[in-house]
């Protein structure tokens, strides 16, 4: 975990006529945390797909998949690497530390971090370490946000060890994957409005020194298999209903506001002007936006529809644009990719939509928004079933009127898992320095 | 010192000291990096905790005067702001943001009778070949000398070797750019990190380039020291 100093003597010796570059502290593929450094602005190199594990399907085995993303290289569209961590604990989401060297990734069932370094080679990402104290430390369970800060990290878990309810809370580690603190959503009154406890995403705005938090549901339902869920009344009733704005600097909560249907992943705008952000609820199918409220507070309005909330087509992931002018919303049931419009975000307007698979989940966008990946799993009970249970990563260009698809990596073909959630990685300059001395030194 | 760094060394200083006068001190020099901006009131000093995060590194350091100590002895009996900087860099929102923030942060420490005395700051080399403690000294210019209510120590290290386990300590990685033909470019890449650390030398705080609000960091100090009398009384 820590520094790489291999060579060390080599590099700074070039080092005695260089000016400092100091690592710029904004978002990367738009959904990053504001503190993660080295921005991928062009062509990723790579793209890491946080993959469960299935039972008679290669090894079994959760693994991190790594997947060539350059046009120019002999590997785009090919697994080239797959590491897996032996067992399935229900892999789900994945986050840089601050140095964007390593990727934590969390399972949800059985509650265990990953750390992989996937700074030194993104090529080959290695297991450096696996965190499996989050339970006995926090009485949380479901890590599922990982979230950088400096020198730490935040960890948003969905549930708990007293009766995997939705009640649950945030850990913050340290870099090194030591435990520093935990803390309980909210579930008394704040701002007049009661906390449920739940948990799901969180996303700070530096500037406003404000920390939002969204709610999902615990282990109980997260696990169950959904066809057996929806017809439970008493579980669908234990789904989040709110959001929390938190002092971030106190880590104390300020507000909770009502946001019924579970609201899921939060993106800030990340236009400096801005001060909102934006989410989606599963369950009622619509986007919200958390904006001031002129008073000294927030508010959460319902600014648009996503499909036809009676169908419940099930928004899963949302990846806004570098310039907070355009969303892409996927919704799982329906295997559609749809683009809303966010010029005016207290009206936002769906433009665009292309069925993109019979269930999507994640998507990612590149910075400067021409390349989309869209992966297909949503939780290892909730994929539909038979042959509607594709598994893939997909990328498609857009060219801002219409989505093309590239190339599809079939990874029930490839015996891989299911495939979740996704990093970019690139090679950067610096690290092909560390990775290749005897280049360097010849350099001189 | 081959002709080589003698002239690194002497554009370092002529950047470093604008018009070249190896005299002027760094303080008298213009701001040149701007804050982040901060819409925010930052909570009251005390109101919160700040967490521990991680025990602070030792190891050998050499003081402005080119005598060897151990890096404890100045995070150690006061509260410090330790950065980890480069002499000659330039980059506004890097080493040179970090400076600045010093000198904003020590004009609100000495104006506040609670906290003088009770604070210290540290700038410590990532190049112990090229930062030599003639050129820390230089660097820190009137500050280096001042010592008083808030002494601001400008260490180096004698070597890689002894440089690498502080680094790691505080989880600080340093990487040379490339061009295109793999040659490496005048571009070193850090992410800028400042660490606060309380009188028993753990970090409470890290603060990237986002987080540089003086006003924020102020109360963050302020708390350390309430926390320091609380615990005495």
């Amino acid at each position: 975990m820590g520094i790489q100093l291999k060579h060390r003597k080599a590099i700074l010796i070039v080092a005695l006529v260089a000016p400092l570059y100091a690592g710029a502290a904004l978002a990367d593929e738009t959904c990053n945390s504001p503190y993660t450094a080295r921005l991928i602005k062009g062509q990723e190199d790579y793209v890491h797909v946080w993959t469960l594990g299935v039972e008679g399907l290669g090894d079994g085995s959760d693994k991190l998949v790594t997947i060539g993303a350059n046009p120019k290289a002999r590997d785009y569209g090919k697994v080239v690497n797959t590491l897996s961590v032996g067992g399935r604990g229900e892999a789900h989401h994945m986050g840089f530390t601050d140095d964007r060297k390593y990727l934590w990734a969390g399972g949800l069932d059985d509650s265990k971090i990953y750390v992989f370094d996937v700074g030194t080679d993104p090529s080959k990402p290695k297991l450096v370490k696996t965190i499996a104290d989050l339970p006995k430390r926090t009485g949380f369970v479901g890590p599922h946000t990982f979230y950088a800060i400096p020198g730490r990290m935040l960890v948003q878990a969905l549930s708990n060890t007293k009766d995997h309810g939705g009640a649950t809370g945030i850990a913050v580690y340290n870099n090194k994957g030591g435990f520093v603190a935990k803390y309980d959503m909210p579930t008394g009154e704040v701002g007049g409005v009661k906390g449920d406890g739940y948990g799901y995403d969180l996303a700070i705005n530096p500037r406003k020194n404000v920390l939002l938090t969204s709610s999902f549901t615990g282990w109980n339902n997260y696990m169950m298999d959904m066809g057996k869920m929806v017809k439970d009344e008493e579980a669908m009733k234990r789904f989040g209903t709110t959001m929390a704005v938190w002092d971030f600097k106190a880590m104390k909560p300020k507000q909770v506001l009502n946001v019924p249907g579970s609201p899921l992943e939060i993106r800030w705008s990340l236009n400096p002007k801005d001060n909102w952000a934006v989410t989606a609820t599963a369950l009622t199918s619509k986007i919200w936006l958390i904006k001031p409220d002129g008073k000294g507070g927030w508010q959460a309005k319902d600014v648009a529809t996503i499909g036809d909330p009676a169908k419940i087509p099930l928004p899963v992931d949302i990846s806004i644009s570098a310039n907070g002018k355009g969303l892409w919303v996927n919704t799982f049931m329906d295997g559609m990719t749809r683009y809303f419009d966010l010029s005016n975000p207290e009206a936002p307007k769906e433009v665009y939509t292309k069925h993109t698979g019979k269930q999507v989940n994640m998507i990612s966008q590149s910075w400067d928004g021409k390349r989309v990946y869209i992966t297909s799993s949503l939780l290892a009970n909730w994929d539909k079933k038979g042959e509607d249970n594709e598994q893939f990563l997909a990328l498609f260009h857009w060219n801002g009127k219409e989505l093309k698809e590239q190339w599809r990596v079939d990874f029930a073909k490839e015996k891989l898992g299911r495939a979740h959630h996704m990093k970019f990685s690139a090679k950067p300059a610096a690290r092909k320095a560390a990775a290749e001395p005897a280049r360097v030194a010849a350099a001189r | 010192m081959s002709a080589w760094r003698a002239a690194t060394c002497a554009a370092l200083a002529a950047a470093l000291l604008g018009a070249g006068s190896a005299g002027a001190d760094r303080d008298e020099r213009p701001p040149a990096a701007s804050m982040p901006e901060m819409d925010y009131a930052p909570p009251p000093a005390g109101s919160y905790a700040l967490n521990v995060i991680q025990p602070a590194p030792d190891g050998g350091v050499i003081d402005e005067r080119g005598r060897p100590r151990r890096l404890a002895e100045y995070t150690r009996g006061r509260v410090t702001l330790l950065s980890l900087v480069y002499t000659y860099c330039t980059e506004r929102t890097g080493c040179v943001l970090a400076y600045e923030t010093g000198m904003e942060l020590k004009k609100r420490i000495l104006a506040d009778p609670k906290l003088r005395g009770r604070v210290q700051f540290v700038s410590l080399s990532f190049d112990p070949i090229n930062d030599s403690p003639e050129t820390m000294r230089l660097y820190g210019g009137e500050s280096a000398r001042a010592g008083g209510p808030l002494p601001w120590h400008f260490l180096t290290t004698g070597s890689v070797k002894a440089l690498k386990p502080i680094l790691d300590g505080f989880d600080q990685e340093i990487e040379v750019e490339l061009d295109d033909q793999g040659r490496p470019t005048r571009t070193i890449s850090h992410i800028l990190k400042l660490f606060l650390i309380d009188r028993q030398g753990r970090v409470r705080e890290i603060y990237s380039t986002a987080f540089l609000q003086p006003e924020a960091m102020l109360n963050d100090i302020r708390t350390l020291v309430m926390e320091e009398d609380a615990a005495r009384h």
